[in-house]
C-alpha cells in the first residue's frame, strides 16, 4: 500500500469523527467523535514518518496520544460532573446559557 | 547570541517551580488556603515578570526549537502582566469552594500560563502543539471550577468540546506540514509554501481554523459568551486577553512574519476580519448581561486586530501588539468593575448599573474610562490603538476594511454608551455605596492607570511595538 492509501484512510476517519461531533446528541458520542479525529492525526503522522524514514513522525504520536488521554479524562470528568448536577448527558438539554 | 539553558528559560523555570510550590501547599495545608496561595502566586508572578526584563533577545534552546525573540519576550510580559492583574482580582473572591480549592485554581492558572509562555517562543511544531494543549486544558478546568453550579459545568463542556475539536484541526494540519517538509521546524514552512505543494496549503488552512477557534474569530466564537457568563469574573478577565494574545502571536509567527507566501493569506484574513468585526458588534447590541456584552464586544475587538494583521506589514503587526496592550487594560478593567458590582448587587445584568455614578462615583468613572477606551474615544488607550491600526491597514490600501471598522466603531460606541447612560443618567434603585474590596480596587486602579497613561502618552509603547515588529520582517 502506498502513502496515499494511509492518507485517505486518515481523512476518512477524521471526517467520520467530525461528522460524529456535529450530529451526535449524546455528549459521550461527541467525545468519541473527537477521539476519532485525534486518532486520524496519528495515522497520518505515523504514515508520513514511515514513508520518509524519519523518527519525528513516530515520536510525535507518542506526545499526541499522551495529550489526548489527558483531554479524554478531563472531558469525561466534565460529563460526569454535568450528569451529577443536571441529571442528563444530552447536548439538547444544555440550554441554560443562551442569548 | 545564544544564552545558556538557565538564562534563556529563566521565566519558564521560575513559573514551573512556582506552580509546583502552589500544588504542594495545596496538598499540605487543609482548610482555608486562599490567602497564602493567592499571595504566593501573585508575588511569584511579579518575580517571574521581573526575570523577563533580563532576558537576552535571541537566546535559543534545543537547536532553535525555543527562541526568545523580541516578539516572544514582549508577549511573555503581556501574559504575565495580565496574570498579575487577574490574581489581584481573584484574591478577594468569596466562594466557599474557592477558598477550599484555591491551590487547584492557582495551579491550573499557572500551568496554562506556562503553556502560553512556551507557545509564544515555540519554533517547532511538536513544541507548538504540546504548548498549545498545556495552555488549553487548564482553561477548561478553570471554566468549570465552581463545580456545583449548573451553568458552569455546561459552559465548561461547551468550551471543552470546541477546544478539543480545534486542537484536532491544528494537529491534523501539523501532520500534513510535517509530511511535506519532513521536519517539525516552523522555519521550513515558507519554503514549502513557495514550492506550492497542495498538502502544505491544506495543513496551514486546517491550522488556521484551529487557531481561529482559539482567538474566537467569527464563526468560531460560539463558546465565548457562554464561557464568559458562567465562569468566575477575574478568570474571565484573563481568559479574554491572555489566550488570545498567545493565539495572535502564533498566527503572526505562522502566517505573517517573514513568510514570502503570506500574501496568499490576505483574502482569508480580510474575510475573517470583516465578518468578525461585523458579527461581534451587531450581536453585542441586544445583550442584557454585561459579561455577554463584553464577550461579544471582545469578538469585535478580535476582528479589529485581524484588520491590523491583514495589513501583513511590520506596522500592521506592531499595531496589533499595541492594540493587545490597550485591550488588556481596558477589557480587564471593565471585567474587574463587573466583578465589584456583581459582588455587591448579586447581578450581572446591565440594570444593576443604574445610577452607579451617584452611588460610587469613582467606580462609575473607572467603568466609563474603560468603556470609552474599548469604544475608541480620544485620550484613552483604545483611541490610539484603533487609530494606528486603521492607519497601518490604510497604508496597505485596505480602505474597505478600514471604512467598515470605522463605521462599526460607532455601533460599538452605541452599546458602550448604553451602559454609561445607565450609570450616569438613570436613577439608582438604592443609594448605598458599592463596596469594593481593596485588592480588587487596586486591580481596577492599575487598569485605569494603564488606560489613561497610554492614552496621554502612547509614544514609548508605540516605539516598543515597532521595534519588536520590525525585527520580524
Amino acid at each position: 500500500m502506498g502513502l496515499q492509501a494511509y492518507l485517505v484512510l486518515s481523512a476518512v476517519v477524521f471526517c467520520l469523527g467530525l461528522f460524529g461531533v456535529i450530529t451526535r446528541r449524546n455528549t459521550i458520542g461527541i467525545l468519541l467523535g473527537v477521539e476519532l479525529m485525534l486518532n486520524a492525526v496519528n495515522i497520518n503522522l505515523v504514515a508520513f514518518g514511515r514513508f520518509r524514514g524519519d523518527l519525528a513522525g513516530l515520536v510525535f504520536p507518542v506526545f499526541a496520544i499522551a495529550i489526548t488521554v489527558a483531554e479524554a479524562a478531563l472531558g469525561l470528568a466534565i460529563v460526569i460532573l454535568l450528569f451529577r448536577v443536571r441529571r442528563t448527558v444530552m447536548a439538547d438539554h444544555l440550554d441554560l446559557l443562551r442569548g | 547570541m545564544t544564552g545558556t539553558l538557565a538564562t534563556t528559560l529563566a521565566p519558564e523555570i521560575g513559573l514551573f517551580v512556582l506552580a509546583v510550590v502552589v500544588l504542594l501547599i495545596g496538598v499540605i495545608q487543609r482548610g482555608d488556603q486562599k490567602r497564602v496561595v493567592g499571595w504566593i502566586t501573585g508575588i511569584g508572578l511579579l518575580g517571574v515578570l521581573g526575570s523577563t526584563l533580563r532576558l537576552v533577545e535571541g537566546g535559543s534552546v534545543g537547536d532553535g526549537m525555543f527562541v526568545n525573540d523580541g516578539l516572544a519576550i514582549f508577549a511573555k510580559q503581556l501574559l504575565l502582566g495580565a496574570g498579575v492583574i487577574s490574581i489581584l482580582g481573584s484574591l478577594t473572591l468569596g466562594h466557599a469552594s474557592f477558598s477550599r480549592r484555591s491551590a487547584e485554581y492557582h495551579f491550573a492558572l499557572l500551568a496554562s500560563l506556562l503553556g502560553m509562555m512556551a507557545l509564544v517562543s515555540a519554533r517547532d511544531l511538536l513544541l507548538f502543539f504540546v504548548a498549545f494543549e498545556l495552555m488549553s486544558i487548564p482553561l477548561y478546568v478553570l471554566t468549570g471550577f465552581l463545580k456545583r453550579d449548573e451553568a458552569t459545568s455546561e459552559a465548561a463542556l461547551k468550551f471543552f468540546l470546541v477546544g478539543t475539536v480545534s486542537a484536532a484541526f491544528i494537529v491534523y494540519g501539523i501532520s500534513f506540514i510535517y509530511g511535506v517538509t519532513g521536519s517539525t521546524a516552523i522555519d521550513t514552512i515558507p519554503r514549502a509554501l513557495a514550492e506550492g505543494q497542495p498538502l502544505t496549503w491544506l495543513g496551514m488552512g486546517l491550522m488556521l481554523v484551529g487557531l481561529a477557534f482559539k482567538i474566537a474569530a467569527f464563526p468560531f466564537h460560539m463558546w465565548v459568551p457562554d464561557v464568559y457568563e458562567a465562569a468566575t469574573t477575574p478568570f474571565v478577565a484573563w481568559l479574554a486577553v491572555a489566550p488570545k494574545a498567545a493565539g495572535f502571536v502564533a498566527i503572526i509567527r505562522l502566517y505573517v512574519a517573514g513568510s514570502s507566501a503570506s500574501d496568499t493569506w490576505l483574502p482569508v484574513i480580510v474575510a475573517l476580519a470583516g465578518v468578525t468585526t461585523v458579527a461581534g458588534n451587531l450581536m453585542a447590541i441586544p445583550q442584557r448581561n454585561i459579561k455577554r456584552l463584553l464577550a461579544y464586544s471582545g469578538v469585535a475587538h478580535i476582528g479589529y486586530m485581524l484588520i491590523g494583521l491583514a495589513a501583513l506589514s511590520d506596522s500592521g503587526v506592531a499595531m496589533v501588539l499595541f492594540y493587545l496592550v490597550a485591550y488588556l487594560f481596558g477589557n480587564m478593567g471593565a471585567f474587574m468593575v463587573v466583578e465589584a458590582v456583581a459582588r455587591s448587587e448579586r447581578s450581572e445584568g446591565i440594570d444593576a448599573y443604574a445610577g452607579l455614578a451617584q452611588r460610587s462615583p469613582l467606580l462609575a468613572l473607572a467603568m466609563l474610562i474603560f468603556l470609552l477606551s474599548l469604544g475608541g474615544i480620544p485620550f484613552v488607550a483604545g483611541f490610539w490603538a484603533k487609530l494606528y491600526l486603521f492607519l497601518a491597514a490604510a497604508e496597505k490600501g485596505l480602505y474597505g476594511l478600514v471604512f467598515l471598522g470605522a463605521v462599526l466603531t460607532v455601533v460599538a460606541l452605541y452599546y458602550y454608551l448604553l451602559v454609561a447612560r445607565r450609570m450616569y443618567i438613570d436613577a439608582p434603585v438604592c443609594s448605598d455605596r458599592v463596596r469594593v474590596p481593596g485588592l480588587l480596587g487596586a486591580a481596577i486602579a492599575t487598569c485605569a492607570a494603564g488606560v489613561v497613561g497610554i492614552g496621554v502618552y502612547p509614544a514609548p509603547w508605540v516605539d516598543l511595538v515597532k521595534r519588536v515588529a520590525s525585527a520580524l520582517f
